[in-house]
Formats: C-alpha cells, structure tokens, sequence
C-alpha cells in the first residue's frame, strides 16, 4: 500500500434521501492513493448509493464529494474519463461479445487498453468470441471487471463484485483484485462478505443504515471492540447465559445463529469452567471451538444482528 | 462520430442477432406484402371484370360491346351506369366503359363523339391494361367507321374502387404499418436496456447522451431503409406495383413517418418501467391503428366515432401520404396536412420524450 498525497476520494456529510428514506445520511471519508478501501454492509446500508453518487450517475443532495480533488457534480465528464466503474449485476448488450463489448467500450474513452490485453489480464482468452449472455456468472464478473478496466483507470469502484459466485470463483476473483492493487490502483469496493473484506482491503468502513459505525483496518476494528479471543459451541438450553457470563475470563456471552459465543480474555480458564460447568449439568457442549474474533463480530457487536439477516 | 458508430454497429449487431426482433422487424411485413397480395392480388385468374353502360343503343355502340367482349383479357357486364358504378366501388369490377347517347348519332353525322372510361388510377396496372385496350378497340372503330380519322375519342374518368381490392393501395400501406412498428416497438429495446442497468453503465462511462439517443435512431432509420426497400421490391417483383410519383419526396416520407413513430416509441419508453409492460403497451398502441388507419381498407365503412379516432391517428396521414405519392391513391387528406400531422407529432412526442427520459 502506498499512500501519497491527495487522497483520490474525499467525502465529506454526503447525504442523499429518497422521499422519507434516508439512504445516506451524512457519511464521511477519505481513500488514499493505493488503497483497497472496503464499504461493509447489509442490503440498504447505503452502500451502492454512496458509489453511485461518487461515479457521477447520481447527484448528492448535499455534502462535498470530491473524485481526484474534482467535484463530482461540476466535472463528471473529466472524472468518468479517468476511473473504471463495475455495477452491481449488469448484463451488458447479452449479444455482443466479450471482444466487441470491450472493443466498443474502448471506443467511450480518450485513451484506452488494447482488447487482448484485457482479455488476458481477466483470462478470458477462451471465451473472447463468446456471447456475453453465454458466459457463467463468474465469467460474466470477470468481464464487467474487465470493462471497468479498459480506460486504464487509477481508481476502480467494485459494487459487490463476487456476490452469487461459487467459492471457487470468488477465490479467482480476489486474486484478480489483488493483482489490481499490486498495480497501485485505487479501489473502492462494497461487499457484504467479512472474509471478503478482511482478505483485501486495507481499511473498511462498516455501514448501516446510512451511516457509517465505525472505520479503520481490519485488526484495527476488531483489536478495538475485542481484546477477546471466541470459544464458541453449540447452543445448548441447559447453559443460561447469565451462568455462562460469570465463568472465568469471559466478558460477554452471545448467541449467533445456533451457536453460543464466548468472549474471553482467558480461553484456557474459560474453557475448563465450561467444561466443569457442563459436567456437573451432565450435558456436553458440542462442536465446542476457539477462533479470533472477526469483522463479523464487530458487526454484530455494532448493529446488534448479524451481517446478512 | 467513432462512437456514434460503433454504438450503432453494435445495436445493429443486438438487432441482427436476435431471432424474435428480426422477425417483427423484417419478416411480419414482408409475410403481410404476400399474404395479401395473394389474397387481393388475383395471381390466378388475370381477367379482368368491367362494365359496359350502352345509354346509345345503336349499332355503333352494340359494335363497341361486342369489341370488348371479344377481348380474352376481360369479362364484361353491363348494366346502368349507377349500377356499374356501385359493382366498381365494391370492387367487383375494375373499370366502366360508357357510351353516352348520342353517339351513334353523332358518327352517322361525321362529327366527334368520345366514349367515357373510368378506371381507378390507384390500381395503376389493370387501369392501364384497360386503358390499352379501349385505345385499341376505338382505334379499330374508328378505322373501321371513318377510315382512320379520330371520330370516337376516350373521355378517361376515374372512380375509387373498394381499395381492399388493390394491391397497389397495399403495398404502401404495409410499408406505412411497418414503420409505425419499428418505431413504436423501439420502446421495448430501450426499457429493456434501462430495466437491465445498461443505460446506468454506460451512463457511468464519459460517453455522451444524445450519442447513446443518436446510435438508437440511426439504427431505426436504418431499419426503415431496409424495410422500404424489401417491401417496395416485393411489391415489384412479385405483384407489379410500380411507383408512380417521386422516389425522393417518397424517400422524404418514409423518413419523416420512421422519425414520428420513433419518437412516440421513446416518449412511450420513458413512462414504462419493465419490458413485460412495454411489450403489452405497445401492442395496445399499435394494434388499433393497424386496424383503423385505412391501412387494410379504406375507414369510410367505420361508424362515425370511429372514424374520428382514426382521423387523430399518424398511421392513417403516413398511410395516406404515401398511398398518394406512390401510387397515386385518393386522398385523406391533402399531402401538406399529412406532413404536418406527422411533424406535429414528432416535435410533440420528442418534446415529451426528451422532458421524460429516464436513464434507470
């Protein structure tokens, strides 16, 4: 990561209503040059408003919103020229080819990559002659990135950009991102995915219901809410919580999902005190396990529920 | 303008490859050029029905009808002129041939006398065979009577038959109804492309709108040419209708018509939100004017409210503006309201279109 002068995008008390819903209301942040800068949210966060309206494809109500130190509202055109846009799930004329969509896209811009430069760039080369509506999601995904590509640009927004791919898909996907960031690209990307979040981007904002909680790197944000480890087991209704919280080294139970979760600051002590607990209880707690506490965490410790409800 | 093209190209390319859009593009019309031309066109049997009104009654004019009757090429009835008139206006027969009282007498005087023919000059191929004829039959006579000099002359009158009978009257009007279609069914394309986020991505992109707007009428007006082009050859080979006025000011039609329809087709667009609902509006725009416009038959038979809903329609000033330039077709209307009832629909709808646009 290298950051250096100006940051790329300035934001700063962006709000944008719709009628009575509030979809952005007053967010604040900076993405220096470099950076792999991830917005983490669920559906209706804000998220994909906030890069619209920094994409130049809607108006701020109000707010600074600055791409390249240019406003966005006064120099649309000079911005579009010199960042690379992937939307959320777009099928891109379903009957042209991956070539000729690249090669027209090419055609929008003042300076642009060749087409098999591109193509490979996303390994594409097999299915350059394919119809766009014949490729697999993942190849679709891989194209739309591709597209985000062609101007060469220096910053690159990512609107969720492995949602509904396989696991398989999604792991080629990172690579291809962090590729781009090897490159020194700026990239703005939103997910709803933790592990996503934590794989590749430098720093996160975690947002909900237009506003953002909370911000910082990823270590930073759970070192922040967590000094805790998590021993977690399945939830078993003989173990009450309010036992639970007075066993040794644990400073908060919670429940997720049908596991029971632990945090503590001692897991050794915590351990063989759940373990004594269970035992005089005459029940066993199953799947019983340890893990560090993760973005997921701090979501739920933040909003309350967690990421995907 | 290297945008402007290959965006084109690249609708082009949408268009030519999708199966479903060709056939209501290029094949419906062209289906609808044969099926009525075979229907109306009479490819089977080519004689042709007229009329012989004998107000004479003397040799002279019994020589006339047994001259036509002769002919193989027509089969011939006769009848009072009011009578003959009503069989042509139903389309029964295609022409009238009149010999007015008086005649014999006048031939027997040496002084001149014309017989009256009435053909409908928008069914320009069998008023022309009609017309061949009688030149032949009164020259014969004439020949015949006075030694070649002109005594019997051809009074050429004209009279409307049922158009429903006339290729001729069909051909434009197949072309008028194909281009009212592309232009309203260019509606579905655009919602289709703003409901699949493709307008917002492109909208992300420093490509200029009216580029975007521009490529999508280049390519209609394209697809006009095209459609003018088959439809007119087809009526040409096939079924003989020849274009009698001006390929140019025929040209400046189908342009203006195709620049109207298309407009209604965008400012349609803009109020519709999934294609499934462009798919039924526009049908529920296009098919009573299919049907009302004077396109298959000539609106005079409709009832009264019906008739005026017709006269607001563009389709029946496009179909009339064309019937009469290219086959010389009874007016609707004077050409010059027909043009300016298109323009005011295409700077209304384009008006609207450009206030309404939505881009998602």
């Amino acid at each position: 990561m290298t950051q250096s002068g100006e940051p790329v995008i300035r934001v700063k008390d962006l709000k944008k209503h719709y009628g009575d819903v509030k979809a952005v209301d007053g967010v604040t942040f900076e993405v220096a040059r470099g950076e792999v800068f991830g917005m983490l949210g669920p559906n209706g966060a804000g998220k994909t408003t906030t890069i619209e309206v920094l994409e130049g494809l809607r108006p701020p109500d109000s707010g600074t919103v600055e791409v390249f130190g240019l406003d966005v509202c006064r120099h649309p055109e000079s911005i579009k020229q010199r960042i690379g846009v992937q939307l959320q799930s777009v099928s891109l004329y379903p009957r042209l080819t991956v070539t000729e969509l690249l090669d027209l896209f090419g055609s929008f811009y003042a300076h642009h990559l060749r087409t098999k430069q591109l193509i490979d760039a996303v390994d594409l080369g097999e299915r350059a002659k394919a119809r766009s509506m014949n490729l697999s999601g993942g190849q679709q995904q891989r194209l739309s990135i591709a597209l985000a590509l062609v101007n060469d640009p220096e910053l690159i927004f990512l609107d969720e950009p492995t949602t509904g791919l396989d696991p398989q898909a999604r792991r080629s996907l990172w690579d291809l991102i962090k590729g781009l960031q090897a490159k020194g690209k700026s990239i703005l990307m939103t997910t709803h995915y933790m592990e996503e979040a934590a794989e590749l981007c430098d720093r996160v904002a975690i947002m909900d219901h237009g506003h953002i909680l909370e911000m910082g790197t990823v270590p930073e944000l759970i070192g922040r809410r967590f000094k805790e480890r998590a021993v977690f087991f399945d939830t078993n209704l003989k173990l009450s919580s309010a036992q639970l919280g007075t066993l040794d080294g644990v400073t908060r139970a919670a429940q997720e999902d049908g596991q029971t979760v632990l945090y503590s600051r001692d897991v050794a002590g915590t351990i063989g005190a759940l373990l004594a607990l269970a035992d005089s209880l005459v029940v066993e707690p199953k799947n019983l396990g340890i893990r560090q506490a993760t973005l997921e965490d701090v979501f739920l410790d933040l909003t309350g529920r967690a990421l995907r409800d | 303008m290297n945008t402007l093209l290959r965006l084109t190209v690249a609708n082009i390319r949408s268009l030519v490859r999708d199966r479903a859009a060709l056939f209501w593009t290029f094949f419906f019309p062209v289906m609808f050029v044969f099926l009525f031309g075979w229907i109306f066109g009479g490819s089977g049997d080519s004689k042709v029905a007229i009329g012989f009104v004998d107000q004479d009654n003397t040799p002279v004019s019994m020589g006339l009808e047994q001259a036509f009757s002769q002919v193989s090429l027509l089969t011939v009835q006769t009848g009072s002129l009011e009578a003959e008139k009503a069989a042509m206006q139903h389309g029964d027969i295609s022409a009238i041939v009149v010999v007015p009282s008086g005649a014999g007498a006048a031939v027997a005087a040496k002084s001149t006398t014309s017989i009256q023919l009435y053909t409908d000059p928008s069914s320009s191929q069998v008023s022309q065979v009609v017309t061949q004829v009688a030149d032949q039959i009164v020259a014969a006579s004439n020949l015949h009577i006075a030694g070649g000099s002109a005594v019997v002359g051809i009074q050429p009158m004209t009279l409307q038959s049922t158009n429903i009978s006339s290729v001729a009257y069909l051909v434009p009007s197949i072309l008028a109804m194909a281009l009212m279609q592309l232009g309203v069914f260019a509606a579905i394309p655009l919602v289709q492309q703003r409901e699949k986020g493709i307008l917002k991505r492109l909208g992300a992109t420093p490509l200029a709108r009216w580029k975007l707007v521009g490529s999508n009428v280049l390519l209609r007006l394209l697809v006009a040419i095209v459609d003018a082009v088959v439809i007119l050859g087809i009526g040409l080979v096939f079924f003989n209708v020849k274009i009698v006025g001006s390929l140019i000011v025929a040209a400046g039609l189908i342009l203006l018509g195709a620049g109207a329809f298309l407009a209604i087709g965008f400012a349609l667009a803009s109020f519709l939100k999934t294609e499934e609902q462009a798919t039924g509006v526009v049908q529920v725009v296009q098919m009573p004017m299919m049907f009302l416009s004077g396109i298959f038959f000539s609106f005079d038979f409709l009832p009264g409210f019906l008739q005026t809903i017709a006269r607001l329609m563009p389709l029946t000033y496009l179909g009339d503006a064309l019937r009469q330039v290219m086959v010389n077709g009874t007016q609707v209307a004077p050409l010059g309201v027909d043009v300016a009832v298109l323009t005011g629909w295409l700077v209304v709808c384009l008006t609207i279109a450009a206030r309404s646009f939505r881009w998602e």
